[in-house]
């Protein structure tokens, strides 16, 4: 029995002479991994649809180990993603995040949209704001939802004068010292938290944060992640690098 | 326990190193190989050994050769304003195969993978970026449509364009001899972006 799924490609590696294992990251079924069988021959009809940040329908035949894949068709070929530099670190960074938190076949349904959202709005040139919602809310699927409302330690509601910990969200000042590793809170990044967090995703294209509320939001989901990831995403070093080469102005000729 | 002799035994595991050789495959090649005759086996070994000792990389264009420069990079009728960059050797071997190209070569022997983790350090582009002189006019990326090749040659025209020098991309279309309703809509419309007047 096949499975028919939508799912976007999060992972591409070479296996053999032609064939490809793909991770996708499917709309029903979670994080799965299958042999797309000659998928690097050009006239291979696997070639596009296995091609990174691809979103599309796929036909799955379960296999003991790894799957196979037979069939596939390009909703949205991702090709947007993967024509600009910054787009396409970014994208990266979106789908290694994913494959580095989530266990193979572990279906969370609302994590499908939430990719394809994020890539969207990504596509449109939404990114870095859309990364941010991106990992605030991916986390809060996983279990880990930062507190934002009410101080981690002794539960009041939050006001001003706030700080931030790794260990799980907003502490006030009184419960500042229970914490190690705490940083200060802007009031402008916490109400970016939590619209990120609630809004509707298609929403938060009204946002027009600063550059130092999302740069100062950067660096505490950066800490928040990596808390709880077991190794370094590679991607990251790619984006950082990025950003130290002034972008391109005029387009190839 | 092995039910091969010593030697042979090593021959097999010796070939299972080899990138699609399996210990079935290795099996029946080690067989091959023992039933030659031995100035065969002699002639086989030695090429392999003579390959690796005298193949060596290119001090300009990073391409494999026996003499350094290569034949490529030395050949005054080659023209050295007009460069052409791809990711491995094979490459240079396929772009030579056409008789189209007359320029000289810079093999990258990689390309830029974020998710990899192979960043523009791990390849030869410092060194491209030092050997264009003023007498280079044109750099063509060749490297290959994929992810990391388009990568690698978006970082590339980054870097390059502000030098001056004019920066160029292989077209991407369909290939020769297709039936156009079996290419994939991202070929195809790659293809009309790329059209061309007859």
């Amino acid at each position: 029995m096949a499975w028919k799924t939508q799912a976007i490609v999060l992972r591409v590696r070479n296996l053999g002479e032609a064939d490809r294992i793909v991770t996708l990251y499917t709309e029903q079924l979670g994080k799965l991994n299958a042999v797309a069988r000659g998928a690097r021959r050009i006239r291979n009809r696997l070639l596009s649809p296995t091609q990174l940040f691809t979103h599309g329908r796929y036909m799955i035949f379960p296999g003991k180990g790894l799957h196979n894949l037979s069939q596939a068709e390009i909703i949205n070929s991702g090709q947007g993603l993967r024509d600009d530099l910054e787009k396409m670190a970014y994208a990266s960074y979106v789908t290694e995040l994913l494959d580095a938190l989530t266990a193979e076949e572990d279906p969370t349904t609302r994590i499908f949209p939430l990719l394809a959202g994020t890539l969207s709005l990504g596509n449109a040139g939404r990114f870095p704001l859309a990364v941010r919602a991106y990992e605030i809310r991916l986390m809060s699927e996983l279990g880990y939802q930062p507190e934002l409302y009410n101080c981690l330690n002794c539960r009041e509601k939050l006001m001003n004068d706030l700080y931030f910990t790794q260990e799980g969200g907003v502490v006030c000042a009184q419960c500042n010292s229970h914490y190690r590793d705490t940083v200060k809170l802007t009031n402008g990044t916490w109400e970016l938290m939590k619209r990120l967090l609630e809004w509707d995703l298609s929403r938060i294209t009204v946002l027009h944060p600063s550059d130092a509320d999302l740069k100062e939001l950067r660096g505490l989901m950066r800490n928040y992640i990596d808390f709880r990831l077991e190794y370094p995403l590679k991607s990251l070093g790619f984006l950082e690098m990025l950003q130290n080469i002034p972008p391109l102005e005029v387009k190839n000729d | 326990m092995s039910r091969y002799p010593k030697p042979m035994a090593r021959l097999i595991e010796e070939l299972t190193r080899l990138p699609g050789i399996g210990p079935k495959t290795a099996q029946r090649l080690s067989f091959f190989l023992i039933g030659l005759p031995r100035s065969d086996v002699h002639s086989i070994a030695e090429a392999i050994v003579e390959a690796k000792e005298r193949t060596r990389l290119c001090s300009q264009c990073f391409h494999l050769t026996e003499e350094d420069p290569c034949p490529i990079c030395s050949d005054p009728k080659r023209d050295h304003t007009f460069l052409c960059v791809v990711e491995q050797p094979r490459d240079v071997i396929a772009l030579e195969r056409t008789r189209s190209f007359n320029g000289i070569y810079h093999v990258l022997h990689g390309a830029i993978s974020p998710l990899e983790g192979v960043g523009p350090e791990e390849l030869k582009i410092k060194e491209l970026v030092a050997r264009l002189g003023p007498d280079v006019k044109e750099v063509l990326l060749a490297t290959d449509p994929n992810v990391e090749g388009e990568a690698t040659a978006m970082y590339l025209a980054r870097l390059l364009k502000p030098i001056g020098v004019r920066v160029t991309r292989m077209a991407h279309g369909m290939p020769v001899g297709s039936d156009l309703e079996y290419v994939d809509e991202v070929t195809l419309s790659k293809a009309l972006e790329g059209r061309r007047e007859l």
